[in-house]
This record gives C-alpha cells, structure tokens and sequence, in this order.
C-alpha cells in the first residue's frame, strides 16, 4: 500500500534560479522501512517539507495516503496529525517553554483530553530518556537533549507516518541505538517510518529500501546493495559504501567466494568470519509488569540484554539492570556466538521480530537455538 | 613528558545557581599539543561546556583553565589574543553564523585580525575550496542546507588559520564524503602542526582517529588515555551512553572465537582483515606517488588509482581525472593490497610520511605492506 505518493513535483525556493526539487516522484509505501540518501544540499529536507505540507510544490501533485494534499488551514492540521517530521534542527521545532509542555503541544492542538494528553507526554518522555527533565526550560538543554525533545514531540502526536530527518546526527551512541529500536518496534506495530541520514552504516542495517536524490533528482530507488554495488553512482552522489558493505566484499575477494549473503549487523558479519561452538538463548517476554522468570534472569549467571521500550523503561527502574541496555538483541546474537548462553529479556510484540532477526542470521551460518518463556 | 596545551585543574562550572550537580564538577583534564584528541561523553555529559572553556567564552566558578602553562586571562585584550590561537567550531552552525553572505561570514575572523585585503581573499577562496563551498560565495548563508552552513562554519574557523582547532560534533550533518574529506582535512591540519580537538558521538571515528581519548559523564572526567583500555571495560562504556566501536568488537568477538589473543588491537577493516590472512598469502604493493604543484605522469597499468589529501585532490579535479578511491584512499589501497591487489596512491608531499606511518602499520597485525615510491 502506498502511504505518500508525490507526481513530478517541482520546487524553487525564494528567489532560487535552480530547483531544489526537480520534478521528483517517489513513493513510499506502508511496512518497507524506508531511508532518504543523498549529499548535503541534494533535497532531502525539501522533500520532507512536501510530505506534511509545509510548502507547497511549484507544478507536481503530492499524495498522502491516496488523497492529494489539501493546503487550507484546518486541512493541514490533520495532515500533520498523521505525517509527524522531526525536522533536522531541533531548534527549528521547539517552541515550548518546559520540556512538558513542549511536548505536550500538539496533543493540546489536536484537542485531546487533558488525561490522555498527560499520559502522551509521560510516554513519550521515557521513551527519548527525558523524563527527568520534564521541568527543564528548554533553552537549558545541551544539543542532543533538544534532538530528543524534538522527537518526543513527535512521538507524542502517535501519527500514522513518522518522517525523522537526521535523527540521530548529534544524539549519543547509546541514544541512537534506542532510537533505532524504538522506530523499528514502531514500524512493527504499523507506522511508517521515514528517516533521511547521512549515516551509511545505520542506513545500512535498517532500511529496506532506499531512495538516493542528487541535486533534487530522484535517481535510485530500490535495495541497498543494488545501490552500493555501482561505486560510480555512489561517488557522484556525495554518499559513501557502508564500512560493512566494503568489509564484507573485501572479505569474499580475499576468500574467492561469493559476497552473498550481505551482513547488515555485526553479528551477521561475525558469523561469516569465525565460527565456533554456539551457545543458547533464553526469550523471556513482558507484558506490563517483571515476573519472576525476569527477576531470576536478572540475578542469574547468564548476560541479559533486552529488547523493547516498555522492557527498557521497567528494567532502568528496577534495582538490577541488565548487561545490555540497549541493542539486547546483537548483544545476546554475540553472546550465542560466542559460546555462552544468555537472556533475551523482551516486550511481547516485540517476539515475531526477533525470531526474524535469528531466523535471518541462518544464511550466515548460525542457528541460535532458543527457547521462548511466556 | 608530552607537552600541555590546555589543562584544567578542578574546574567547575554551572549554568545556574540552582542546578543540582554543575556541568562540569571538579574537571582537571591535560590535552596534550600536537596529539589527535577526542572528547566524548553522553548527551549533556558537559563537551561543549568544556570547549567553551577552552577559548575563555565561559569563566570557571572555581578552579583554572591554562593555555600554554599559562591562566587564562579574562580581559577583552587577552580574549582577543587567546581567539587568534583557537578557534572553535561550535556544534550548531546557527549560533556561528552572522553575516548575510558566504563569503562576508568566512571574512569576519581575519578582518578583525587586521589583514590586509589580498590575504583575506586569498583566504576565503583557500576556505571556500577546502569544504567544497565555492560556488556558493555569494549566497545568502540563510538560503542554504544544514549541512552547507556546517560547512560555511568550518571554512569560517580554518580562515584564521588557528593553532587549535576544537570541533564540536564535526560531521554530524554532513554527507558521508564531506565528513571524510574533513578528517582529511584534520589530518592535514595535525601533520602541518596544529592541535586538533574533536567532541564526537561517532565512536567508529573517534577510534579511527584519536591518540588520546577523555570521556565524561555528567560533567566528571572518568577516562583520559588510549582508547583501547577504556573501549575494553564494558561496564564503563554502557555507563558512559557509549558503545563500542564496530572494529573494536568485531575484532574481540571473531579472535574470542578463535580462540586467540584479542591483541594487538586493530582499528581499521584492513587491519582485521590483515589478522585474519592466512600464512603465504600474497599482499599487493602500492606505489606511492608525492604530489607537490603539478599532477606527475605515473603511469597508472589499469591499477585501482586512490587520491589523499586537498592539493592532489584539486589537480585531479583540474586534470579531469577520475581516480577509484576518492575518499578514505588509504584504507581502500589496504584492503586492496590485503586482498593481493596492487594500487596506486597519489597523496600531497607534506602528508607523505603519515601515509607511510599509516601503511607501516599493518606489519603489527602480521603482514607488511610494501610501498614503492
Ligand atoms: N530557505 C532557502 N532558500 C533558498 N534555497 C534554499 C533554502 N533552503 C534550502 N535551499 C537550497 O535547496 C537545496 C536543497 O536543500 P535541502 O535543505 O532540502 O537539502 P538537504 O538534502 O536536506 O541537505 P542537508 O544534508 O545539508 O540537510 C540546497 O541547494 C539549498 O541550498
Ligand atoms: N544554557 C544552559 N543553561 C542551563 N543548563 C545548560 C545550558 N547549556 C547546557 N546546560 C546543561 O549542562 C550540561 C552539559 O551540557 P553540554 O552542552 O556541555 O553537554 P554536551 O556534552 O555538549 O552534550 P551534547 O552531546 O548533547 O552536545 C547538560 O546537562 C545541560 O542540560
Ligand atoms: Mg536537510
Ligand atoms: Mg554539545
């Protein structure tokens, strides 16, 4: 199914001579995680600022969810109620005084009850690792705290369509892993995600699809590796090959054998280059509350990692964490391979994705064997 | 004994009077000159306070801050003096930028350093080509992308050719070959002798680079050194908002399997690579090729062609020339040459031993590479 859909779309900003979009058509459609590449300057913002109206485009048509978008007023509020973009300077979006109530706006704006708009913004708050700032002034936060609020704000919107334009440039490590999660578990209970990102190597490991424009031409659509594979292209385009993509062709060249099957995660990449006894894996999942069968792993010998929001958020606010608080599932992926067993401790609908993540691991030459408790 | 550029000594710091830990609490940190250093640290862990610091913007609450042994001294004068040294790339280009035009903004530090007109130009134009902004000299700097005013920042910093340059979060914004061109850029800087300090959360690059890294969290200073031990304690990395490094665990994870020593530690691909390659293996040679004002006719023989640095750069884009490796030439001639492949490598003449120094390296991890010049 498509969800946005542009025709031909042409764009000059102000007083521009050339076009920042030159007659674009792009579609993305539900459930195919979906990345924009392209150099600085290529349109990718531009593009962004199409999908929820913010401009208009000059000739061309742009569709969301099948119907052309209407530019009045109260029509573009529901737009953005459903297309939420995190724009790529967090100062560009944050207008509130307080953290809360930054986040809060546009729940209010889209006339909620004031319960449900409280409940938003505590979820959303824990959900980018703010919630002990939620009094905070906003001018008081460092760069990467005011990224995260710009996408609490989103988030709290709960739209149909998540666009994130750079999300993770400027946010810590650890952050970006959890933001990468959270968008995947997102895209697993229904929204669409979108991210624009200079980051190769994340794009790498998470998109289905990717989109390359250049200068404000839409010129790739398609897989990653059919993209990366044409090192000419690559180049003309401002973008690089991600370190795994030249790792792993480097690896097939030094082996004579063939690149296939292309790892995308560390540990898929790992178990192309070694192998040795495996260990097992516990899957114990969370609903609302840690059980015992938690509480036991948490103590235990084995590593611990988990996996999901709700897991995180209880977890961090029990007394013992776990080993891995972020990226659980390559943690115990690395744990198996080498040898040890360990404990996947993760939110109930997370579980039809990490058996896709073991089962995609097996083209690699690892089989994890696991045992599912709950 | 290395020699101090910068040190701290128990420096405090706090935005307000009501914050109940400050931003950086009792701080005693030691950059060291001419050593490739990285700051890291999670989000609000208190980098761009530190570097506020470090060009006197902000006054400690207690404790000092000393430039080339000497306190800081917070008159205008001394500030100004202090900010012909350093310059500092602040993290958003937002709060960098004034001026209306490009080349207005790259002009301001070396006309208020009193330059006469013909080396301001020279500058600007010098600025302009190295972060690949010269076509839009005369753009209003508010009509241009994010990443294009990262850039206009950058140029604006090296104009006046400092002695430090700190940048904060550098390639966060930018495409993936503008961030390579400026390590290469950075690297150039370190070779010709100037310090360079980096605040990153790219910790992929931060190990690529850095001799010596300092890692906070939240305003305390928990690291200071090499990056291997510190990436090694795991408990300290998850504490920290960092992770590790990809090269680093994939290293650890694919020796731990083997059952072999995780030393010594690589920190590019070529490097695991080159651990991994069996006895007898043939490694290709490069021919290294010095660049100094004009393009030498090498004979290329259908070699894979990689280029390095700004001046070769600009004479293969003068020539017309297409080479293979563009960017990050260096790692790309090793894989090659790990992969039994011959190449060639065309860098500028003043980066010629770093170059070798860089190739030189692979003999650690069990293989040398042989240069021909
Ligand atoms: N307000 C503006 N007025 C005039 N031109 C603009 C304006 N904003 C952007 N542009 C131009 O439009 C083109 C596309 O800009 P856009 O911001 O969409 O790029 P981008 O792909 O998002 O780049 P980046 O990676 O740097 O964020 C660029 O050439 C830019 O200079
Ligand atoms: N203007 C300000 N007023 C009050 N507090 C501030 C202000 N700027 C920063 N802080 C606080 O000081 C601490 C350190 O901030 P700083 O900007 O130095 O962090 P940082 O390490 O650079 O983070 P980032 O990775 O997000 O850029 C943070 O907790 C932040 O909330
Ligand atoms: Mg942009
Ligand atoms: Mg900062």
């Amino acid at each position: 199914m498509t969800v946005i859909q542009t025709d031909n779309i042409v764009y000059y900003y102000e007083g521009a001579s050339k076009p920042s979009m030159d007659g674009v058509s792009i579609t993305i459609k539900k459930g195919v995680k979906t990345v924009i590449l392209g150099s600085n300057g290529a349109g990718k913002s531009t593009l962004f600022y199409h999908f929820n109206g913010v401009v208009k485009p000059k000739s061309g048509t742009v569709k969301v969810m099948g119907k052309p978008v209407s530019y009045r007023k109260k029509d573009l509020r529901e737009l953005r109620s459903k297309v939420a973009v995190v724009l790529q300077n967090p100062d560009d979006q944050i207008f509130g005084q307080t953290v809360e109530g930054d986040v809060g706006y546009g729940p209010r704006n889209m006339k909620l009850p004031e319960e449900e708009v409280k409940e938003r913004v505590d979820e959303a708050l824990f959900q980018t690792g703010l919630g002990e700032f939620r009094e905070k002034n906003t001018m008081q936060l460092s760069y990467g705290q005011r990224k995260r609020l710009a996408l609490a704000g989103a988030l709290a919107m709960k739209p149909e369509v998540l666009i994130m334009d750079e999300p993770t440039a400027g946010l810590d490590p650890q952050m970006a892993l959890e933001l990468m999660e959270l968008a995947e578990q997102l895209h697993h209970n229904g929204t669409t995600i979108v991210i624009s990102t200079h980051d190769v190597d994340l794009a790498y490991a998470w998109a289905d699809e990717i989109h390359v424009l250049k200068r404000g031409k839409l010129i790739y659509s398609g897989t990653s590796e059919g993209f990366y594979r044409d090192s000419a292209a690559v180049h003309s385009t401002g973008v690089m090959q991600p370190s795994m993509f030249v790792m792993n062709e480097n690896l097939a060249r030094m082996r004579e054998s063939d690149p296939a099957p292309y790892p995308r995660t560390e540990s898929q990449l790992i178990s192309k280059m070694a192998s040795g006894p495996k260990g097992g894996l516990e899957i114990v999942l969370v609903d609302g509350e840690l059980g015992d069968s938690v509480h036991a792993a948490l103590k235990g010998g084995r590593k611990t990692g988990v996996f999901g929001t709700v897991v995180r958020r209880l977890v961090s606010d029990s007394e013992k964490k776990a080993d891995y608080m972020f990226n659980g599932f390559e943690a115990c992926a690395g744990e198996c391979l080498m040898g040890r067993d360990s404990v996947l401790l993760c939110d109930r609908d997370c579980l039809d994705l990490v058996k896709a993540k073991i089962e995609d691991l097996k083209a690699f030459g690892t089989d994890i064997s696991y045992n599912v408790n709950g | 004994m290395k020699e101090c550029i910068f040190e701290t000594e128990n420096l405090v710091y706090s935005y307000s009077t009501k914050q109940a830990k400050p931003s950086l609490d009792n701080v005693s940190v030691e950059i060291h000159k001419g050593v490739r250093t990285a700051i890291l640290g999670a989000n609000g862990a208190g980098k761009s306070t530190l570097f506020y610091h470090f060009n006197g913007i902000f006054k400690p609450v207690s404790g000092t801050v000393k430039y080339m042994g000497k306190p800081l001294e917070y008159t205008r004068e001394a500030l100004t003096e202090l900010r012909n040294d350093i310059s500092v790339v602040v993290q958003n280009p937002d709060e960098q930028i004034f001026s209306a035009t490009v080349e207005e903004d790259i002009a301001f530090g070396p006309m208020n350093m009193g330059m006469e007109r013909d080396e301001i130009e020279r500058r600007i134009q010098e600025s302009l080509f190295k972060v690949g902004m010269e076509e839009y000299r005369e753009r209003p700097t508010i009509q241009l992308s994010y990443g294009q005013r990262k850039r206009v920042a950058l140029a604006g910093a090296l104009a006046i050719s400092p002695k430090v340059l700190i940048l904060d979060e550098p390639t966060a914004g930018l495409d993936p070959q503008m961030s390579q061109e400026v390590i290469e850029l950075v690297e150039q800087l370190c070779e010709a002798g100037t310090t360079v300090i980096i605040s990153t959360h790219d910790v992929d690059l931060a190990y690529a680079w850095a001799e010596e890294i300092h890692v906070l969290i939240h305003g305390d200073l928990v690291y200071s050194g090499e990056p291997e031990p510190f990436f090694d304690d795991h408990e300290k990395v998850a504490m920290t908002g960092l992770v590790m490094p990809h090269t680093f665990s994939v290293n650890s994870s694919v020796q731990r399997i083997c059952g072999r020593e995780v030393a010594p530690y690589p920190r590019t691909n070529s490097q695991i690579l080159c651990k991994m390659l069996p006895e007898g293996s043939r490694i290709g040679k490069i021919r290294l090729v010095p660049v100094e004002d004009s393009l030498p006719d090498v004979p290329a023989e259908g070699l894979p062609t990689g280029i390095y640095g700004a001046i070769t750069r600009r004479l293969f884009r003068a020539a017309g020339r297409e080479p293979d490796y563009h960017f990050n030439a260096i790692e790309y001639c090793l894989m090659d040459a790990v992969g039994g492949k011959d190449s060639v490598l065309f860098c500028d003449a003043p980066m010629k031993d770093r170059v070798l120094e860089v190739i030189g390296r692979m003999e650690a991890f069990g293989k040398k590479v042989e240069v021909v010049m």
